[in-house]
């Protein structure tokens, strides 16, 4: 299992589509950023206009929007990434040498989501230096910063898993990363659209599923172990869906 | 070692194997020939645990590839059809992929692709990206990689096809070199290959085993006749009818090309009675040879019967 997971970080990293999307995915995530730098700097510039007393903090400010951006950007990305996962080896035929090598399916899949997730997490952890800068220029609670990290790791975990089934159903590429964007925004309105819908029991449903929803409590700081429970959880489907999927070759034709 | 009982493969109405059963002996060389959609590809892919037998079972060295399936795996090496590769990787990382994969200790990791590279005729190639490799090189690195963890057992799926014939003299070389202390499917429509390589041949033809033995047993025990070719000097018919009368012997004919056709009873061989006769008769022999059904025949022959049949 060691060795898929780094054949196919191996398989990242020599391929120019990551460097192209992580390029482009900082520089968008640095435009956030300097955005919400200078609406904070516009802010104490008020504040100290009229002089209000209002504790205004810097997370809100700064860090929610960031995130918020960011996790927009992962959405578009996820797809990129995910695409290729199980997609290219089925068109390659290289599948058909993972699946005659002594690997469980269970441990194919979990290398595949975990290397994707790891490409992820390092493209999410070079928007650390966005926060180190902030911490040059004013103090930060880290503790906020923290747990937006890991709402917005989660909520791409999430993303992933919709990505690596959408990947399993398909030979190809361009296919997989549609149906995987179709899936992952589909999951991120979910939430939006219950606000227009009666308030029932569906409704409640729906704004539970959403993926959106959960992640504002990290970004406000509030570790609430129901959305991180959520987020696992959606991920644990979708990966026992993707799983479903390549056992379905035992009993298909 | 390998053990194949009742297999059936469905996909959907079309049953592309029908009750396939036999046995592969330890460190022998079985050769699978059948014409293209027969299903030796099938029966490979199952035997690999790649996929299920719709019904039946097949054992890897005492191991169900279904319910035993990881340990079963442990122990083949499989060079699929078209030896699908990562073209992405480089021959050496991907030959540590493998390796990890299939099972090999860390420690000997290194060591293994070291050997594997040598055996393989990989060394200069080692460093190189595998999609930028020639066919010939490419079809190595298939071997290489079902040779990496040392299995008992190898699958190869058409070793040879759509290589030149250097590079094919080369990878039959090599399979010769490793089928030493292996046991070894390998499938081909090659004729001549498959006489060469394999200890026993299999003949498939529409998901059923139309003959299955030695290759020298194919080519003499499918022959209702002893068929003999000789020139003679001087009276051929004179010839014709010495010869008719050696007991045994069942239709003397004239060949287009002048010579003699004698077809004997089969498993005998009146040759040297023949030569006697003619001899004491002052007739001149220039030359006689007992002419085997080629491969080639044979396997026409029960190609089209099991046709002409179904």
């Amino acid at each position: 299992m060691r060795s898929l997971y780094l054949k196919e970080l191996r398989l990242y990293f020599t391929a120019p589509i990551f460097y192209a999307v992580a390029c482009v995915f900082l520089i968008i995530a640095g435009i956030f950023f300097s955005n919400a730098m200078l609406r904070q700097s516009m802010f104490a510039a008020q504040i100290a206009q009229y002089q209000v007393n209002t504790p205004v903090g810097l997370s809100e400010i700064v860090i929610q929007p960031v995130f918020d951006g960011i996790s927009i950007l992962v959405l578009f990305l996820v797809p990129l990434f995910s695409m290729r996962l199980l997609a290219e080896e089925k068109a390659q035929g290289t599948i058909e040498l993972l699946f005659t090598y002594p690997l469980t399916d269970v441990a194919l899949v979990a290398s595949k989501y975990l290397a994707g997730l790891t490409v992820l997490a390092i493209l999410i952890a070079f928007t650390g230096v966005y926060m180190g800068i902030l911490a040059f220029l004013s103090p930060v609670d880290w503790g906020a910063v923290l747990s937006a990290y890991l709402g917005l790791t989660l909520l791409s975990g999430s993303f992933l898993a919709l990505g690596l089934f959408a990947s399993s159903l398909t030979t190809n590429q361009i296919i997989a990363a549609a149906v995987s964007f179709g899936l992952i925004l589909i999951f991120w309105v979910m939430g939006g659209l219950s606000e227009y819908l009666s308030s029932g029991a569906f409704s409640m449903v729906l704004a539970e599923l959403g993926l959106s929803g959960h992640l504002s409590p990290f970004l406000n700081g509030m570790l609430v172990l129901k959305d991180a429970v959520f987020y696992l959880f959606f991920t644990l489907f979708f990966l026992s869906l993707t799983l479903s999927v390549l056992e379905s070759r035992r009993w298909r034709g | 070692m390998i053990t194949i009982e009742g297999l059936c493969k469905d996909y959907g109405p079309r049953r592309a194997i029908r009750d396939l059963s036999f046995d592969v002996r330890q460190g022998e060389v079985l050769g699978f020939l059948g014409p293209n959609g027969a299903g030796k590809t099938t029966t490979m892919k199952i035997i690999t645990a790649f996929m299920p037998p719709s019904s039946g079972r097949v054992s890897v060295m005492g191991f169900d590839t279904v319910k035993d399936t990881v340990k079963a795996r442990r122990c083949i090496g499989y060079l699929p059809e078209n030896n699908p590769l990562y073209n992405d990787l480089k021959v050496e990382s991907f030959l540590a992929f493998a390796a990890g994969a299939k099972g090999v200790k860390p420690s000997q990791r290194r060591a293994r692709i070291k050997e594997v590279l040598h055996a393989c005729g990989l060394e200069e190639v080692g460093g190189r990206l595998i999609g930028r490799l020639s066919k010939g090189f490419r079809q190595r690195v298939g071997l290489a990689q079902a040779l990496i963890n040392d299995p008992p057992v190898l699958v190869l799926d058409e070793p040879t096809i759509g290589l030149d014939p250097k590079q094919i003299y080369e990878i039959r070389h090599l399979i010769k070199e490793v089928s030493k202390e292996r046991t070894i499917i390998l499938s081909s429509h090659i004729l001549p290959e498959v006489s060469q390589l394999c200890d026993r041949v299999a003949i498939i033809n529409k998901g059923a085993i139309v003959a299955i033995d030695r290759p020298e047993n194919l080519t003499t025990g499918l022959r209702e006749h002893t068929s003999i070719t000789l020139r003679v000097g001087a009276d051929q018919a004179e010839a014709a009818r010495i010869i008719g009368g050696i007991p045994g012997v069942v239709n003397v004919a004239q060949a287009e090309d002048g010579g003699l056709v004698v077809d004997a009873v089969r498993d005998s061989d009146p040759r040297p009675t023949i030569v006697r006769r003619l001899v004491e008769a002052d007739i001149d022999v220039f030359e006689i040879t007992r002419r085997d059904l080629s491969l080639e025949e044979i396997f026409m022959r029960l190609i089209t019967e099991e046709g002409a049949s179904a």
